[in-house]
């Protein structure tokens, strides 16, 4: 009920309601943005991109939706054109440690070094992904969220999701299994 | 079940989504498979090094910037009022027949044909000029020939040399 207020007081133009809106999601649609295009200022960009299109449409959103899951399938059509117009696979991600030590509140000594290293080689993975498996498995195995919730967010069947979220996981294991034995000189 | 089929059950494994008889198939099976039991165990890893991914925190200047975007979007808005206004659509529009000529020659694929094209046309444009311009030259030089003479028949015309006859008949 809030939050249908927010919008609307969004659509008439009320400045308080749209900070109110960003302060609400703007994690959310950044961090997608982060780990699906592995940079930091790339995400930014792209997180700007995003909110500007929601300001744009935010009048044609039907109430009778989950607001949430409407703003990340704006979010990861968005997210998916760019990455076919401007192949960021192409490009090299982020290193691990740079954002993601420093905002990892859980990991301290007592995370052990393999996790570490599986966490390092699995973020770089993600970029051996095509761009459909790698947004199912950010929204699954990062997100954590449910395999309806996913299917609503890219309009796609069920099956379909948990199979792409299947594949994706088959290879991100396979490449932390390529680095592993790298690492040990094999 | 194959090895190919077993890794189509692994992700339903881990998340407990298997009919009992396809859970006792996948155990049977990496009981006796050690590359697909490996799979499974990277797998495994995997799926728990995502879920430890940290949520990163958004920079201030971000959030700054997100909460400007409805002041950006009016101005843009403005612009492209001003852009898309009737009596801007006529210079659109010759700009466009223009940018339409311009990248037709400039991306014709025989470019070089038609600069010649147009050099030949130019020269045979030259030529026709040059060619007026003698014609308008003889003719001059031929009327200084007859000046003298067609002098004197305008002097002899009849409004010119009426004075003279009256005289004489007096």
């Amino acid at each position: 009920m809030q939050l249908e207020r927010i919008i609307k007081e969004c659509v008439q133009g009320n400045e308080g309601a749209w900070k109110m809106l960003v302060n609400s999601y703007s994690k959310k649609v950044f961090n997608l943005a982060y780990q699906f295009a592995g940079s930091y200022e790339e995400a930014e960009d792209l997180t700007q991109d995003i909110f500007f299109k929601l300001h744009h449409s935010i009048e044609k959103y039907d109430f009778e939706k989950n607001f949430s899951a409407w703003l990340l399938t704006l979010a990861r059509n968005y997210l998916i054109d760019q990455y076919r117009k401007t192949k960021w696979e192409k490009k090299s991600r982020d290193e691990f440690n740079e954002h993601l030590l420093s905002a990892d509140r859980r990991s301290g000594p007592e995370e052990s070094a393999m996790i570490r290293e599986s966490k390092k080689a699995v973020w770089r993975g993600f970029n051996h992904l095509s761009s459909e498996i790698r947004m199912a498995i950010i929204l699954r195995d990062i997100q954590g969220k449910k395999y309806e919730e996913i299917a609503e967010i890219m309009d796609l069947p069920l099956g379909t999701i948990k199979s792409r979220v299947n594949r994706g996981r088959l290879q991100l294991a396979k490449i932390l299994k390529e680095t592993k034995e790298e690492e040990n000189g094999m | 079940m194959g090895c190919e089929r077993i890794e189509e059950l692994l992700s339903p494994y881990l998340e407990d989504d298997l009919t009992q008889e396809q859970k006792r198939n996948v155990e049977t099976h990496i009981h006796t498979c050690p590359g697909c039991a490996e799979l499974l165990s990277l797998m495994r890893e995997t799926k728990e090094s995502l879920s430890l991914f940290p949520e990163v925190d958004v920079s201030e200047n971000l959030i700054e910037k997100l909460y400007e975007l409805p002041q950006k979007r009016k101005k843009f808005r403005f612009v492209a009022d001003f852009l898309l206004r009737p009596s801007f659509q006529p210079i659109m529009a010759a700009a466009t027949i223009l940018l339409v000529f311009v990248s037709f020659y400039m991306f014709h694929p025989e470019r070089s044909t038609i600069n010649r094209s147009i050099e030949r046309q130019f020269n045979i444009g030259f030529g026709k000029v040059e060619k007026l311009y003698a014609e308008a030259e003889s003719i001059t030089h031929t009327l200084g020939k007859y000046k003298d003479s067609l002098l004197v028949s305008i002097k002899n015309l009849k409004p010119f040399r009426g004075d003279k006859d009256e005289q004489t008949k007096t």
